[in-house]
């Protein structure tokens, strides 16, 4: 028997899907010499409609696909992540190729390709479609990493991510099949119930390894971290910027998914590991961004260290950890895009990533030295900012499962991160610069970065409603 | 007449002028001074207005405010004073009235200047006011980050260093002891941040002492970075010396206090046996920095410096207090508190107004101030006897009641402690003599003394803050006490 489909369920990938065909044959009809860039206008306009889309779906849940995907309050909070992400990529992306030569329309598409794909992690309710929908994102990241052609950075950057994401895609492959082997099932639901009376064989211990792998290659915690420095370095920026948030957030769907969800019953086998990976990545990180002199390079090893810190919210187990990993996730992303898209329109005007270049930003542009400010003082975990409140949940958590000792390694590296954070803002404030001449930022521009600091400054102030959605994705997680 | 709102008006008011200034374009520099003088002068004024209308036969905490902030939880923005609160907000207005005059002498970057002082300075008010363990802490650390740019971009000397170096430390501090209070709270199980809870719960549910026995030690070590305990001073020194003269001001004055505050607010009344079996540590620590800073301070040849050092070696006294759990002692670190942060900041403006001009800090070259600058050298003479413990001046009364607090408990820490006094005297003395009397040094013929009457404002204000409460101390202890017994009984 055919199964029956809820078209509504899957609306919001269905539209997403069918954007991307229109894109492709707007993309043909338009004349190839078309001044203005009218699939990114177009792009910027359908994802705003999208988001009103996703509002209106919030109380909307079920399964369908005989049980492959699903619609929780869990994947309308990361979806909510996801389209958030993509609004604050496709401005970056309008400014980074202006001063660009070489067709940007593909990138669009592939950036669309990616939403797609992250939104389909979101909501897979098997380990196939799971399969599928990573794939469908690593490749489009794989595309847009190595985009700039003649750039040879980006070109390593994209070979080094193809090869060790694909290496990764086959573990994920390998472990399904041994979890297929024990269980007799790739369905979310079906694992769960064998979880849940079955203690774990090491044929399942095996299998998890590797899809733990996997996802610990999305999230960019140690020791599937290796690519993240030479790939956000090498990679255009707002590729980079899409990884730090978009890859990641999606790293840690499955994660709440396969961790909070599915193998919830065998987590005391599994918490002392994650901790144990947490403080590993934190401490790696941080120590390691410390003697870093490219911004792109220094944001990367930052990323490593945030990841460790959203790994104490796995390790320690609790609801409260699945929410503040995705409070963390929140913040995390107006914080992180905020000084992406500085680093973007500081490349468009100095053609450069390097630290050294940024010496007295503050006196060629207040606004943009300003927001890096909040940026950097948001990741470091400086109050009023997101980024404080972010952490202190993270601690909570951590502190209500007892681990105490994870928490005093999060406290040292916060003041390493510090540490850090404080270099550049040193460069930007106090020292001198080179070259005097102001950067110009247009309007439009200045009101996204409007935006992107009202959300850092608001949800860090009013942090209650946005802990409370956090919460609520979290209890209301199904299989 | 009752103000409603009286205590969130005081973090109301300089919040909204700093976002004026967010709005002002930076060349309207009469306007940016003009606004950020306002509004620090009306907080000021309220913070006098509640330190006199507080009913301190009642006692209590009261002008309380509550609005629930992030209920899944338990954090609300709760506002509210005790007699305690009244004085250190009291000593807050008085030294960011002063500093804020004193910053008319900064030229460059002024809006980014004064934007992060009334950051300071807000963060400051926030953490005294707060009723709420999260929101004390969320203050604390807005307090204490903007001192890095402000010393970073304003400050003399090895800036960035000393920024790098104060801020590490504080915020190494302030996370171990939000570690601290965050065990606290799972541990009590209350799902609460609010403190008034906690105590009423704790009166008849006192926590089990081995948890006490390890949570007290990581606020006290963690909250007394702030206080620069033993041996965590060095950030101290260095950071004052190369602040610009309002955030040296500020940051030894007031913000310093807000470890002390804490510790008396959150470790020993919540936390009793436990300080009981940790406080003879402390005891020791506050001999220790009594000692060794004040010895050290002997050595400086730098103005600044030799105030450090001497800031942190009073805080060994403040400790001691601390350590003595009495009321006659408790009693006497509030009141030092206000004391010695007045002195504080009158001696770094007093520091500020002479190197703004000599451009020069150190002793040797210094000599014969007194010609040239009379007013200037009239002052810091008298700074320098209230820092000496000289009767008439508040200093004395606080360091009396401390001293006759530990005596009790702690025989040879109190005489060693007296010690300090003798050290202090030495090094006070000396600092008059090098810098203000002798020969004049003829490179400061052209120096010009403190004029205008808006010039000498901050400093008559601070130091008729210094003689009144020292020739009429009950006028703040009767407040300070109020606030005290409640401690002194919870922890009988």
């Amino acid at each position: 028997m055919f199964p029956i489909i809820h078209w509504n369920l899957i609306s919001l990938e269905l539209l997403i899907t069918t954007t991307i065909v229109l894109l492709v044959v707007i993309d043909i009809l338009l004349p190839q010499k078309a001044k203005k860039d009218w699939i990114g206008i177009l792009s910027f306009i359908t994802l705003l409609i999208l988001i009103g889309f996703w509002l209106a779906q919030h109380n909307l849940t079920g399964k369908t696909f005989g049980g492959m995907f699903i619609v929780d309050s869990l994947s309308w909070f990361f979806k909510g992540i996801f389209l958030l992400a993509m609004v604050f990529v496709f401005t970056m992306t309008q400014q980074f190729f202006k001063s660009l030569p070489g067709r940007r329309n593909e990138f669009y598409l592939l950036l669309w390709l990616a939403l797609l794909g992250m939104c389909l992690i979101a909501s897979c309710a098997d380990f196939l479609l799971l399969f599928i929908s990573i794939e469908i994102l690593t490749i489009s990241l794989y595309v847009m990493t190595a985009y700039l052609k003649s750039d040879k950075h980006s070109l390593e950057a994209g070979m080094k991510y193809l090869i060790l994401g694909a290496l990764a895609s086959g573990f994920l492959l390998f472990g399904i099949s041994f979890l297929y082997g024990a269980t007799h099932s790739t369905r979310f639901e079906a694992i769960q119930g064998y979880a849940s009376t079955h203690s774990m064989s090491p044929m399942i211990l095996f299998g998890l390894v590797l899809i733990f792998a996997a996802v610990g290659f999305k999230i960019a915690c140690v020791p599937f971290s290796l690519w993240v420095p030479d790939v956000y370095q090498g990679a255009p920026t707002p590729v980079t910027a899409l990884l730090s948030v978009g890859s990641k957030a999606a790293g840690f769907a499955i994660l709440i998914r396969l961790f909070f969800g599915i193998f919830a019953s065998w987590h005391g086998q599994w918490h002392l590991v994650l901790a144990a990976l947490s403080a590993v990545t934190m401490c790696y990180g941080n120590l390691a961004a410390i003697f870093q002199t490219n911004i792109k390079r220094l944001f990367g090893y930052s990323s490593i260290g945030h990841a460790g810190y959203l790994l104490m919210g796995a390790a320690a187990g609790s609801t409260l950890g699945a929410s503040a990993i995705n409070f963390y996730l929140l913040g995390y992303l107006f914080t992180n895009l905020a000084a992406f898209l500085v680093i973007v329109l500081f490349f468009i005007a100095a053609k450069s990533d390097e630290l050294e270049d940024y010496a007295g930003l503050s006196q060629r542009s207040g606004l943009l030295a300003c927001v890096l400010l909040i940026a950097l003082m948001s990741l470091a975990g400086i109050p009023p900012l997101v980024g404080f409140f972010g952490k202190f949940t993270l601690l909570m958590a951590t502190v209500q499962s007892g681990l105490v000792w994870l928490a005093f390694i999060a406290a040292v590296n916060i003041v390493i991160s510090l540490y850090y954070y404080l270099m550049v803002v040193k460069r930007i404030y106090v020292d001198a610069p080179r070259n005097t001449s102001p950067i110009p930022v247009s309007l439009p521009t200045r009101l996204i970065l409007g935006v992107l600091i009202l959300g850092i400054v608001g949800i860090g102030i009013f942090q209650g409603p946005f802990l409370e959605a956090a919460m609520t994705a979290v209890k209301g997680m199904n299989f | 007449m009752i103000i409603p709102h009286l205590l969130s008006w005081i973090l109301l008011l300089p919040m909204a002028a700093t976002l004026f200034l967010f709005m002002i374009p930076s060349n309207q520099v009469f306007w940016i001074r003009r606004i950020s003088n306002v509004a620090v002068l009306l907080s000021a004024l309220l913070s006098a207005w509640v330190f006199a209308a507080y009913n301190h036969t009642a006692g209590g905490f009261q002008f309380i405010e509550k609005i629930p902030w992030v209920v899944p939880f338990g954090i609300s923005y709760h506002v509210g004073v005790d007699g305690i609160n009244t004085v250190l907000i009291l000593l807050l207005g008085l030294c960011s009235f002063a500093g804020i005059l004193v910053t008319q002498t900064i030229k460059e970057r002024i809006k980014e200047y004064y934007i992060l002082f009334l950051l300071m300075i807000i963060g400051t008010y926030g953490a005294f006011l707060s009723l709420d363990i999260f929101f004390f802490y969320f203050f604390h650390e807005i307090a204490a980050v903007p001192a890095y740019l402000l010393i970073a971009v304003w400050g003399s000397g090895r800036k960035e260093y000393g920024a790098m170096k104060l801020t590490l430390y504080l915020t190494a501090g302030a996370s171990i002891a939000l570690i601290a209070l965050i065990a606290l709270y799972h541990s009590l199980g209350l799902g609460t941040f609010d403190l008034i809870q906690i105590q009423q719960h704790l009166a008849n549910h006192p926590l089990p002492v081995e948890i006490q026995n390890w949570i007290f030690p990581l606020i006290v070590v963690g909250f007394g970075i702030t206080l620069t305990l033993w041996p965590f001073y060095t950030w101290a020194p260095v950071g004052y010396a190369t602040a610009p003269t309002s955030v040296s001001m500020l940051h030894a004055g007031v913000l310093k206090k807000l470890g002390a505050y804490a510790i008396l607010r959150f470790a020993i009344p919540l936390m009793p046996q436990a300080a009981a079996t940790w406080m003879p540590v402390v005891a020791t620590l506050a001999v220790l920095n009594i000692l060794t800073c004040g010895l050290i301070a002997l050595t400086q040849r730098d103005l600044k410096y030799i105030l450090g050092y001497s800031s942190c070696s009073h805080m060994g006294y403040i400790l001691l207090g601390l350590a003595c759990m009495n009321i006659i002692g408790l009693s006497g670190i509030v009141l030092l508190m206000f004391a010695h942060g007045i002195m504080a900041a009158l001696g770094f403006a007093l520091i500020g107004s002479v190197s703004d001009q000599t451009q020069t800090r150190n002793l040797d070259e210094l000599g014969g101030l007194t010609k040239r600058m009379p007013f200037i050298a009239t002052c810091f003479a008298m700074m320098a006897l209230a820092c000496a413990g000289v009767p008439g001046f508040a200093n004395f009364v606080a360091e009396i009641m401390v001293l006759l607090g530990a005596w009790d408990h702690y025989r040879w820490q109190t005489v060693l402690a007296v010690l300090g006094i003798v050290i202090t005297a030495v090094y006070m003395l000396k600092t008059i003599r090098l810098a203000f009397q002798g020969p004049l040094n003829p490179r400061w013929a052209k120096l010009t003394d403190a004029k205008t009457p808006l010039q000498k404002l901050p400093f008559i204000l601070l130091l008729t803050a210094l003689i009144v409460v020292g020739c009429w101390p009950a006028l703040i202890l009767k407040n300070i006490e109020s606030g005290i017994k409640p401690i002194a009984e919870r922890i009988r």
